[in-house]
């Protein structure tokens, strides 16, 4: 194959260079095959790869959390917990079991003020803009030993010892994945090393039910709690602004929670909506009924008033006011 | 001089003179050895001693993690090189003069780290921290500078350097009443100057009227945002006056403060709009107090 005659050189010349430009191309396409090949090969797990600069993000929370959250861990060995965590390299992508991670959180563990956790299905970020970093009840991504991992994704490579960067197996590709596994084990000692009041804060419009009854929950926290510790439990089901209002505090698996616990003897209460935290979800939908404020009903209450177009008795119009507020009350 | 064929130009001889040249070199070497090992275990000049606190510890991996974070994790779009920008940081103040750090000194950085922000999304604020940045957390409407990268980043570290050290000072750093052009004060100055240039379209601001100047030039906000806001780009000001909830709010942008922040806006032709108590930042006082009378029917 010989190129158009360039300005440059005898034609010899020209000739070894097209060689040499043919022969770079070629490679260059079968090390794109191959590349092609090896990277189809290599995604097939379901779920998303190592968060790149994993270490890094570890690490930045590790001593984030030691230093300005609660500089009474500051004596922790941030380094020394990362590798304990990454020892689970050692395993492959499937072989992951919850006890693989005992070093990891004997080194991470810390004690959990009393009266301050708060536990959670089917909805995280109300949950941890409730929680609010430790300010108001500290859930389990608000602990040393969860905050370091908190959405990221880890797991081994198949056939190496590194971390793979394409995909990592969930619970669809095998039970024991290094996510899972890592999850279970906090969770569990998450649940045993908290007391006092138990907060969990569960979600009535989920349509598979508040209550999961197989989960982490249900599984992992339930089991471990201790008897001695705990004073009671408070449940919190929170419906969606506009719903849908699938279940309430007694209902359906609300009432497979409740004699759950009431049979280990424990002290159970349950509010549908609490008002602390519907604050919350109202700050999204300031202008929704469900969200109904005290300036809004005043207005109500002069609307009403105008309608009849003249002064009112002080006393009939609070009897008016009173059941005008009783009435919206949610 | 010897000459040959002298005594001392025997084997013997010349055996004594090697030995004695070996001894003395040998000598020399280890006196040389001593000096300078003396010279370094000589502790370092101690580092001046300030009345704030001193920088952060494990400040590198904690900006880093912090970095990759939001820049890898939440907004990968924005193709930042984090190791790139710690460099750029640390460069900015170390083995520098704590109280002498310009806005040159930060150029580099800012370069890299800063990135635009949408119309109309910019939230200042002003000793209303707390409140703030729980709004834009959960909401997500609005930005305000610690929701940049910038801002993220350093949110709550210290940190400062000496000349005589190329390593941070992590016993003290200089108070800003020490002097003002420390490396933390100059940091947040030029990037929230950069911040205000940035903004475009209507711009929020946050500023509490539970004190008696809601507004003034002792301020961040006060004495930088407000004068490097871009009247060719920022049309409108939208402020809210906000108050605990017990408190009354009725007058609350009435205030002379908050008319002197009018009468700056209007003389740099953006337009001023004032609401005390807004109903979102009501809802989020009320997360905390819901027995609060304010906070019922709801």
């Amino acid at each position: 194959m010989v190129i158009l005659s360039t300005a440059m050189g005898s034609s010899e010349e020209r000739w070894s260079l097209t060689k040499e430009v043919w022969m770079l191309l070629w490679a260059l396409v079968l090390r794109g095959a191959a590349a092609g090949s090896a990277g189809a090969a290599e995604y097939h797990w379901s779920g998303e790869g190592t968060n790149r600069h994993l270490e890094s993000l570890f690490l930045g929370r590790c001593y984030e959390y030691i230093f300005l959250v609660n500089p009474d861990l500051r004596d922790k060995n941030c380094s020394a917990i990362w590798e304990a965590f990454k020892s689970v390299l050692r395993k492959s992508p499937c072989s992951v079991l919850p006890s693989d991670y005992d070093l990891f959180m004997n080194l991470s563990r810390h004690s959990i003020p009393r009266d301050k956790s708060l536990f959670w299905e089917n909805n995280y970020y109300l949950v941890s803009a409730y929680a609010d970093n430790t300010q108001r009840l500290m859930t389990l991504s608000d602990t040393l030993y969860g905050g370091v991992a908190d959405l990221l994704m880890w797991c081994r490579e198949e056939n190496g010892t590194d971390f793979d960067y394409q995909s990592c197996p969930t619970e669809k590709d095998c039970e024991n994945n290094a996510v899972d596994s890592f999850w279970k084990r906090l969770s569990s000692q998450f649940a045993y090393d908290s007391s006092g009041v138990i907060h969990v804060m569960l979600n009535g419009s989920e349509p598979t039910g508040a209550y999961p009854v197989k989960g982490f929950f249900a599984d992992y926290e339930i089991p471990n709690f201790q008897k001695d510790k705990v004073t009671r439990f408070e449940i919190w089901v929170m419906h969606d602004i506009g719903g849908p209002y699938l279940e309430s505090c007694g209902e359906g698996s609300m009432k497979i929670l409740e004699n759950r616990l009431k049979n280990m003897e424990y002290k159970y209460e349950c509010i549908n909506n609490y008002r602390s935290v519907k604050f919350l979800q109202c700050l999204d939908h300031t202008a929704h009924s469900d969200c109904v404020f005290s300036s809004a009903a005043e207005s109500t209450q002069q609307r009403f008033l105008s309608l009849f177009g003249r002064k009112w008795d002080p006393i009939l119009l609070v009897i008016l006011f009173v059941s005008l507020a009783s009435g919206i009350h949610l | 001089m010897v000459r040959e064929g002298s005594p001392c130009w025997t084997q013997k001889c010349r055996g004594l003179l090697l030995g004695l040249l070996v001894i003395l070199i040998l000598g020399a070497v280890v006196v040389l050895s001593a000096v300078v090992l003396a010279r370094r275990r000589e502790p370092p000049a101690p580092l001046p001693q300030w009345k704030g606190r001193g920088s952060t510890a494990h400040l590198r991996e904690i900006l880093l993690g912090r970095c990759f974070s939001y820049a890898g994790l939440l907004h990968p779009e924005l193709r930042k090189d984090c190791l790139k920008i710690w460099e750029a940081f640390e460069k900015a103040f170390i083995s520098k003069n704590p109280c002498n750090i310009t806005e040159e000194d930060y150029q580099p950085l800012m370069a890299l780290a800063a990135h635009p922000i949408p119309c109309n999304k910019t939230l200042l604020w002003s000793k209303t921290n707390e409140l703030a940045h729980q709004y834009t957390k959960v909401r997500g409407d609005l930005l305000t500078l610690e929701d940049t990268l910038l801002g993220y980043m350093a949110d709550g570290l210290m940190w400062c350097g000496s000349p005589s050290s190329a390593e941070m000072n992590y016993q003290s750093c200089p108070h800003w009443r020490e002097c003002a052009n420390n490396p933390n004060s100059i940091y947040w100055k030029m990037a929230s100057r950069i911040f205000a240039e940035a903004a475009c379209g209507v711009v929020h601001v946050m500023l509490n009227g539970s004190i008696s100047q809601p507004f003034g030039n002792s301020s961040i906000f006060g004495s930088v945002e407000v004068h490097h806001l871009n009247p060719k780009r920022v049309h409108l000001m939208k402020v809210w006056v906000i108050h605990n909830l017990s408190a009354q709010s009725s007058d609350s942008c009435s205030k002379s403060s908050i008319k002197e922040l009018k009468s700056i806006l209007e003389g740099r032709n953006i337009a001023f709009s004032c609401k005390g108590d807004h109903r979102a930042v009501q809802l989020i006082q009320c997360v905390g107090n819901p027995e609060e009378p304010a906070c019922r029917a709801c």
